[in-house]
């Protein structure tokens, strides 16, 4: 049997939640038996390739983010939300407060470990920053969701092992946390 | 009231007629979800998580406001509730600030744990992003209106429970939030007591204790012992959270106790911060301008040597806490009452409890129980405040006179030398120029009520005494004294809170129990009279170290052993006297200045929350205190330190005789059998 494609990337977020699914410890020798990660932060790869699963974590606060949802959902037949920024926006949202360019304001001019007095605000050959930090599902359709800031280790292994199975899981109360 | 039967999700349950579905469903083990719910205050059906379906009703009822009635049928867990139940937790996480992430309640939340109750695994409602106020300006409690969820529990315990109405709500729909004084900032406010109940209360992160708030959740703490609060006389009953040997918070325990779960702001406070002071962890003697360490052996070698010496020339006293339990009194008294035959014995606020108890004693004497417990001022139609400042002397009293007055409809009289602590609420202000007129008021107000109620209330027929007389003898308008009249009058329960700076002179004291006899103030378990006494045990101190009269300060004595609880200061004539003294030996948890510069010996003593035993609480029950933390080091228990020091001294102290208040609270007569006295009688 060939092994399920899956593709994983990491958009606005920490890397918490990749970093839980490496604490699913040994027992990845025995998943990646059944799965090949053909995209992802943890794997070469320059172009999203066609995928089963399709895990994102991260919510969606510049163009870029939004264009590789996109481009997830295109390439990858079940689109999987990863944790808290994913699926409800997470820290991201700190900034949806107020409005983008007080953001913009507060990271490159006005934070105290910052020293730029002239105050360049750098707008070319970047993303741009969306109005608000979204979750992904208010970009794309996404099937899974998996809360958690990092979901557990277990959980993510468990949402692979159902998605292996042939099931689309909902993560039931017992596995899920907020924090 | 009859009793109901409903059937609740196949289940028959019991119920009483009055009761709400909620209620019933409670009782007969049933779960329903509840967010805005808190039992002891008004339900009020807000966040809608208690919805339930009843037979042959079309729309959802919230369980926790709907009255049960005979024969319901209901439903709590169908999938359509518990579809609907999710919406309202998605409504409300996409209309505030909730992100677990960044919130210091993350893990100790009400609202996190109904919606992953409930398998919220996304939102699916737009976000909206609204900012909100975080008044940060409370030294003490925050209020973060961005995680508020608007189930005015803070609002209800504020009313309900503390009654200063400090909180409110403005505005409407998404934009409503929790107000604090019409508008100002909680720093502002002149009317929180800073007693946190709002923060104990809140399901969310939005009103919090910053001094609590990183300490460790409530979940993750290791034990959560319950105790008593040990500072006043009402002797609340308080949840210690410890965590890796620490305190990490102190709670008072549920809302449905008389005084609503709460604990005032000296609890709140005092308790948690004491468990972080600086200890007297070794035996220390003096030398010189310093101290230095010694064993437990030598330290009492030499207090029994000074000791001795000083009691064989009849020059040594003891002056110990009323924060002891009973149990330390009684083992005070055995060593030093009955071992040592010392007279020189009593506790800081003696004055205060020699003069309640000389006021109550003819009262005593009848068989009757002089006094009620406290929160019997919530069944009262008139409070009347004899001097008292209760916020000060012991604030959960002021809650009651409040929530009585505000909630309960009852009138205010105040009747002292100083103008009411609750200026606003108050009927009557009747404030003399001096405690004689005061007393005269007292005397005067009962001598006309008891014509009054003899003949009819027909004030007409009233031949002994005037009103213009009494307000002649208190320096008082005629109108003010028919005032007070006629608010005593019209009650038929009033009850009568005597401050404890009344108490210094008895007379004053027995004068106010015979008002309270003229005006019927009769409650189940005795006379309507509830007298501030000052701290933890200061009842318990009644049968047991309490001196029949006053012997500090009249005599320089060679010896004088002090045993503190460190928890509040000691008074100025007490430590006069105390520093007067030749050789001082003070035991004591912490180094509470300035008792401890008076000391020749310092002996550590186990804090609050490492000591057990009972108080006689004024709210008439014998309650007690745990161990919180077991003592560490050279921290040792009074009864083997005492032990140790009575074998140096070469007595055997007999064991403690029958628990100190054990008949305090008995009375062989109901109140209303009781008869007023002749002040003469109290003043020889």
């Amino acid at each position: 049997m060939s092994k399920v494609k899956v593709a994983t990337v990491w958009l606005e977020a920490c890397a918490g939640c990749h970093m839980s699914f490496l604490d699913i410890d040994e027992r990845i020798v025995e998943l990646l038996e059944k799965i090949e990660i053909v995209y992802s932060p943890i794997v070469d790869g320059k172009k999203i390739p066609k995928a089963t699963v399709g895990v994102i974590d991260g919510a969606l606060g510049n163009d870029e983010e939004a264009h590789l949802a996109k481009e997830m959902r295109k390439q990858c037949d079940i689109i999987v939300a990863w944790g808290d920024c994913a699926v409800f926006g997470g820290i991201n949202c700190m900034r949806n407060f107020s409005d983008r360019e007080c953001a913009l304001k507060e990271a490159y001019v006005d934070s105290p470990s910052t020293v730029n007095p002239e105050g360049v605000i750098p707008r070319e050959d970047i993303p741009h920053l969306l109005p608000k930090a979204i979750p992904v599902d208010y970009e794309v359709d996404v099937d899974v969701y998996v809360p958690g800031c990092p979901p557990d280790a277990d959980t993510i292994l468990w949402v692979f092992q159902e998605l292996l199975e042939g099931r689309i899981p909902k993560v039931p109360s017992e596995k899920m946390r907020y924090d | 009231m009859k009793d109901i039967t409903l059937n609740i999700d196949g289940k028959i349950c019991k119920g009483t007629e009055g009761d709400t579905i909620l209620e019933v469903a409670r009782s007969n083990d049933v779960y329903i979800p509840t967010l805005c719910f808190l039992e002891g205050l008004t339900p009020i059906g807000s966040c809608r998580m208690c919805v339930v379906e009843v037979e042959n009703n079309p729309k959802m009822m919230t369980a926790c406001t709907t009255p049960a009635q005979d024969g319901m049928v209901v439903s709590t867990g169908t999938e359509k509730l518990r579809d609907y139940r999710r919406q309202m937790l998605e409504l409300i996480f996409a209309g505030r600030n909730h992100f677990c992430m960044y919130c210091s309640q993350s893990g100790d939340c009400e609202l996190q744990d109904m919606a992953i109750a409930h398998g919220m695994d996304r939102v699916r409602y737009p976000y909206l992003y609204a900012d909100f106020e975080n008044d940060a300006t409370h030294r003490d409690i925050q209020i973060d209106h961005n995680r508020c969820i608007l189930c005015l529990r803070c609002i209800r315990v504020c009313a309900e429970k503390v009654g200063t109405h400090t909180l409110d709500l403005q505005k409407r729909g998404w934009n409503a939030t929790i107000v604090t004084d019409l508008g100002r900032k909680l720093g502002e406010s002149s009317t929180c007591t800073t007693c946190g109940a709002c923060a104990q209360v809140c399901p969310t992160g939005t009103i919090t204790l910053r001094e609590f708030a990183y300490r460790g959740r409530r979940k993750d703490c290791d034990s959560v012992v319950e105790s008593v609060c040990p500072l006043c006389s009402v002797g609340c009953r308080i949840k210690a959270y410890v965590r890796t040997g620490s305190i990490a918070r102190v709670e008072g325990t549920a809302v449905n106790e008389p005084d609503g779960g709460q604990l005032c702001q000296k609890g709140r406070w005092t308790l948690p911060r004491s468990a972080e002071r600086e200890r007297i962890s070794v035996p220390m003697i003096r030398e010189g301008s310093h101290y230095r360490e010694a064993t437990w052996e030598e330290a009492l070698d030499l207090v029994a040597k000074q000791f001795r010496k000083a009691h064989e020339a009849d020059s040594d006293g003891v002056l110990v806490s009323s924060l002891c339990t009973d149990e330390e009194l009684g083992l005070f008294v055995s060593l030093f009452k009955d071992g040592l035959g010392m007279e020189r014995i009593d506790t800081f606020d003696g004055d205060v409890l020699r003069g309640f108890v000389k006021g109550f004693e003819p009262f005593r004497k009848q068989g009757v129980r002089p006094f009620t417990a406290a929160h019997k001022i919530l069944d009262s139609d008139c409070i009347v405040n004899l001097s008292a400042d209760p916020d000060e002397e012991a604030p959960v009293i002021a809650s009651y006179i409040r929530v009585g007055v505000l909630r309960n409809g009852a009138s205010l009289v105040n009747i002292s030398c100083s103008p009411s602590p609750f200026r606003d609420i108050t009927d009557v202000d009747a404030v003399t120029k001096t405690p004689a007129e005061n007393i005269r008021l007292i005397e005067g107000l009962a001598g006309m009520v008891e014509a009054l109620k003899a003949t009819g209330g027909d004030p007409e027929k009233t031949v002994q005494v005037t009103a213009a007389e009494v307000a002649e003898k208190a320096g008082l308008t005629e109108e003010m004294v028919v005032k007070i009249l006629g608010s005593l009058m019209d009650s038929k329960k009033p009850v009568f809170v005597l401050g404890g700076c009344l108490s210094r002179d008895p007379a004053t004291v027995a004068a106010s129990v015979n008002l309270a006899i003229a005006c019927g103030a009769f409650f189940d378990d005795g006379i309507g009279m509830v007298p501030l006494v000052v701290s933890g045990n200061s009842l318990g101190t009644i049968n047991t170290v309490l001196a029949d009269e006053p012997w500090l300060g009249k005599k320089k004595l060679d010896f004088m052993y002090v045993y503190s609880t460190g928890l509040v200061p000691e008074d100025e004539a007490s430590l006069s006297a105390i520093s007067g003294s030749r050789f001082v030996v003070v035991q004591c948890p912490f180094w509470a200045h300035p008792l401890v510069n008076l000391a020749d010996v310092l002996l550590p003593a186990p804090a609050w929350f490492e000591r057990s035993g009972h108080y006689c609480t004024i709210e008439g029950e014998r309650r007690r205190l745990s161990v919180v933390i077991p003592p560490k080091g050279e921290v040792r228990g009074l009864a083997s330190v005492l032990k140790d020091l009575s074998k140096d001294l070469g007595v055997t102290p007999e064991k403690p005789k029958e628990a100190p208040c054990g008949n305090l609270f008995a009375s062989e007569k109901p109140p209303a059998a009781a008869r007023m006295v002749s002040l003469e009688e109290v003043r020889d």
